[in-house]
């Protein structure tokens, strides 16, 4: 695997376990999310110039469109349960707990 | 050369360490910043300076901005930094992973792979990248009102799960 390539794998998978082994804070998760989309829009962006496939650069950029849809509602979530729970700390989510 | 992109991804991998580690969100938004930074750097190094400045003005100026002052939600009297106990238990269990990934999945250095794209060198004075973003407003113009739509309807689902007075989402009271 040529070191760009493991650089960015790396990167998805490591925001990836952040993500899934998220402590106290929503934010913290949705930080992990960002840090994914991150390594994807290298990922794109290197693929349309390792490959010289100049048509294929438009590609990264919805990328980053649609992942600013995705992060602007995940900051909607995390206002929502701000202003609900008092605190975004995962511990205060506990609405079900019998 | 060389040594200059593999020193950015180095500094990309450390700065996703750093975000996936979970720290207080201000000093995880520092290494998501660092890591945007040297990914624009390792853009740049292979030709594509368009997108890197994309990258700069939507992903940092936009969005990490947006998250910096949301993490005034997430305010704690003493947050935990990379030193602290239990964060840094992660940031040596991440770092000896991808110690262990890179024994077994980096072969060598591969430089001929690392090339600068070219495309048309001296009859264009376009670079490739900035000319295939440009494609997306002719042959690909359905994406881009696709797109536009998305985005209009995001800002409509972000009303709706903020509306106060119990009808909007995870309201309790």
């Amino acid at each position: 695997m040529t070191p760009v390539h493991f650089s960015f794998s790396s990167a998805f998978i490591l925001g990836l376990m952040g993500l899934t082994f998220h402590r106290t804070h929503l934010l913290s998760a949705l930080l992990c999310l960002e840090g994914m989309m991150l390594s994807l829009f290298i990922a794109l962006a290197l693929w349309t110039l390792q490959f010289e496939m100049t048509g294929f650069s438009a590609a990264p950029m919805l990328l980053l469109a649609f992942s600013a849809c995705e992060a602007s509602a995940g900051l909607a979530l995390l206002v929502a349960t701000a202003r609900t729970h008092g605190t975004d700390r995962l511990q205060n989510l506990n609405l079900l707990q019998c | 050369m060389t040594y200059l992109v593999s020193l950015l991804l180095i500094a990309l991998i450390v700065g996703l360490v750093a975000v996936a580690s979970n720290p207080a969100p201000y000093f995880a938004a520092l290494g998501l910043v660092v890591a945007a930074g040297v990914g624009c750097g390792v853009l740049i190094s292979h030709g594509g300076s368009f997108l890197s400045l994309v990258l700069f003005l939507i992903y940092l100026g936009g969005m990490l901005v947006v998250f910096a002052y949301s993490a005034a939600l997430a305010a704690e009297p003493f947050p935990e930094s990379w030193g602290d106990r239990s964060v840094l238990g992660y940031v040596v269990i991440y770092f000896v992973g991808v110690g262990l990934m890179m024994k077994f999945f980096c072969g060598g250095w591969y430089e001929g792979s690392w090339m600068i794209i070219d495309t048309f060198k001296e009859f264009s004075m376009l670079r490739g990248d900035i000319s295939g973003v440009a494609m997306m407003y002719s042959l690909g113009g359905g994406m881009l009102v696709i797109c536009a739509w998305v985005l209009l309807l995001t800002l409509f689902v972000v009303l709706e799960l903020t509306r106060g007075l119990s009808r909007g989402s995870l309201r309790a009271v």
